[in-house]
């Protein structure tokens, strides 16, 4: 009997000792809700069901140097928060060691609503993208294997992998886990426009940014379609080809001639703060963009036929307050609730 | 009259030995068992062994000597003699094989664990990585990315694997020594170069606690190029990428380079 006594009494000193230094799987869901004008979910949440603790990681990690290969270049350094994730006015991103990429670094938001991301549809899923970047010589230049021993080596990573995942690994499959938790909720959904098209809060439309949607349903939403602002296809918009960068868009993919210079349609969303425009920014501010679509585009080759006009020439014509009215509806589009939510923010 | 005598014994006894060794194999109950499989991979070609830097021949007068030769096998399942299939966890079930990683047989072992027991008649495996497996991201691959991507096997500007890696150099009547590279996988959902491999087993394959066979796997790398569908490296085959066309063929040709050449019940 003493002896039982004395094995209990073991045990339980043994089991508090364990719950002072193991930390444990907090399987706490984060509420999510699709906006009621959003189009379908395109991210099985079944396969990395959000927690509290997987987003928290998946934030740490989103701002995390560790995953360069200089300890310095986090995700964060291209995507911004205050620029809706982009790269604060960069035409082109850069990377550790001086390196510049080839192209804008866009904007994450709504990416749960995706099934193809990269401006040549490079990455076919969400967890799978950050490998482009983590890899790219010209990004963070890591390998998986390196930064998964610099994140066991610390043991914040130890304790936030036990809480976020339930085998408490740290893997490439947790760790690309966490980091599309944190992405999948990165959601923008309450801009001006939101409220109005929801009927929130009263929201109305001014003469002017009403004015605008009614040219921009006509003229731009067959390819910036749906409330996301992108139908996901890819095309070309007869960009004068750059030499200096020749990029050939979703070509690389495929190498196949009917994708030569198409890019993915990007969303509008927060296009106001994502400036520069185009995926190799080589347009900086909203004006020239229409102005391109007005008399800027050339006949490269392979021209979307969507922009073909009656005179044989590609564009959208557009007259000046067709332009202004246009700019004027894309600003509804600035989502601010978005653009200072402290759940993104590094601090 | 004594040879008859001991042929009757002889005879009696023969019966009773395989009366006896039937009823074992149907009395025998292995559920709930569980045993482990060996796969050795056997790179080879046409009838010799594989050995990085040999320059092997082609059937249209071109040559070609590799430097690096690796694939990927999932999704292994095997068939046994009641019509069963054992499908290996999912989880695991993805494989690098590498011929830089090889014992001095050139031989690439996969150890399967927790197999369940039974007579086992044929294995089927696919090459490469299957839809299903992409559309699931991250999701159960647990450390394979890392394994792939330190293998080479994961491209850096695009998301997907690599199912098949040759790397080296081939010669024509006309040109020697040129970069040759088959780095090819499917890219994303419009080009699924997955393909799946039955192979029969030339006997049945016992898996039990005590035993763990060896399935030796022989491959012939010749058929990539020598195939149902012959491909020449002067008309591009010297760089299979994402061709919508050139990478179905190969990976069509590459289902066809394994045989099970035997199976060792240990």
């Amino acid at each position: 009997m003493k002896k039982l006594l004395l094995i209990c009494v073991l045990i339980s000193f043994m089991s508090c000792d364990k719950s002072d230094t193991i930390v444990e799987y907090e399987a706490i869901p984060i509420d999510f809700t699709i906006p009621s004008n959003f189009p379908a979910l395109q991210y099985n949440l079944d396969n990395n069901p959000l927690t509290e603790a997987g987003f928290e990681l998946g934030k740490q990690l989103f701002y995390e140097g560790k995953l360069s290969a200089n300890n310095s270049i986090p995700c964060a350094f291209c995507h911004e928060q205050a620029f809706a994730f982009t790269h604060h006015g960069h035409t082109l991103s850069h990377g550790v060691n001086g390196g510049i990429g080839l192209r804008n670094a866009q904007p994450i938001q709504n990416l749960a609503y995706q099934s193809e991301f990269m401006w040549d549809g490079a990455a076919t899923h969400l967890d799978l993208q950050p490998i482009i970047p983590l890899t790219s010589e010209l990004e963070m230049d890591e390998t998986l294997s390196n930064v998964i021993e610099k994140l066991k080596a610390d043991e914040i990573y130890q304790d936030a992998f036990a809480r976020a995942f339930e085998d408490g690994k740290i893997n490439s499959e947790n760790m690309l886990k966490a980091l599309s938790q944190f992405m999948i909720v990165m959601v923008s959904s309450n801009s001006k426009y939101d409220k109005y098209v929801r009927q929130e809060e009263n929201v109305q439309l001014s003469q002017i940014e009403t004015d605008g949607l009614n040219f921009f349903e006509n003229k731009c939403a067959s390819c910036h379609a749906t409330d996301l602002f992108t139908d996901q296809s890819y095309r070309n918009n007869g960009l004068p080809v750059n030499p200096m960068l020749d990029d050939k868009g979703r070509f690389n993919i495929f190498e196949n001639q009917d994708d030569l210079y198409k890019f993915k349609v990007p969303s509008l969303r927060n296009i106001e703060k994502t400036y520069p425009y185009m995926h190799d920014g080589r347009l900086s501010t909203l004006e020239a963009v229409l102005d391109f679509y007005d008399a800027g585009a050339v006949d490269n080759g392979n021209v979307d036929p969507i922009l073909l006009r009656a005179d044989g020439s590609y564009g959208i014509s557009l007259t000046a307050y067709e332009k202004e009215s246009i700019i004027a509806f894309l600003k509804t589009l600035t989502d601010n609730e978005f653009l200072q939510d402290e759940r993104f923010s590094e601090y | 009259m004594k040879i008859s005598k001991i042929a009757l014994v002889l005879m009696l006894s023969i019966s009773i030995i395989s009366c006896s060794s039937d009823d074992d194999n149907n009395t025998e109950d292995l559920t709930g068992q569980k045993g482990q499989l060996v796969l050795k991979f056997d790179n080879g070609v046409g009838d010799q062994d594989f050995i990085f830097g040999t320059s092997y021949n082609k059937s249209n007068g071109e040559s070609y000597k590799l430097d690096q030769l690796k694939y990927i096998i999932s999704n292994v399942s095997l068939l046994d003699s009641e019509g069963n299939t054992f499908e290996y966890p999912t989880e695991d079930n993805v494989f690098l094989v590498d011929e830089a990683n090889g014992n001095n047989a050139g031989e690439i072992w996969i150890t399967l664990d927790n197999v369940d027991a039974a007579d086992y008649t044929s294995i089927s495996f696919g090459v490469g990585i299957d839809q299903e497996r992409y559309l699931r991201g991250a999701d159960g691959q647990g450390d394979f990315l890392q394994i792939a991507q330190d293998a080479g096997m994961l491209w850096s500007w695009a998301t997907g694997f690599r199912f098949v890696r040759l790397d080296g150099v081939f010669s024509s009547d006309t040109v020697t020594d040129q970069a040759l590279n088959i780095h090819m996988g499917s890219v994303g959902t419009s080009l699924d170069n997955y393909r799946e491999v039955t192979l029969p087993f030339p006997n049945s394959v016992l898996v039990r606690p005590s035993m763990t066979p060896e399935v030796h796997v022989k491959t012939d790398i010749a058929t990539i190029f020598d195939g149902p569908t012959p491909v020449n490296f002067m008309d591009g085959y010297d760089q299979v990428h994402t061709d919508p066309i050139e990478t179905p063929i190969i990976a069509n040709n590459m289902m066809e380079m394994f045989e099970v050449h035997h199976v060792h019940n240990n």
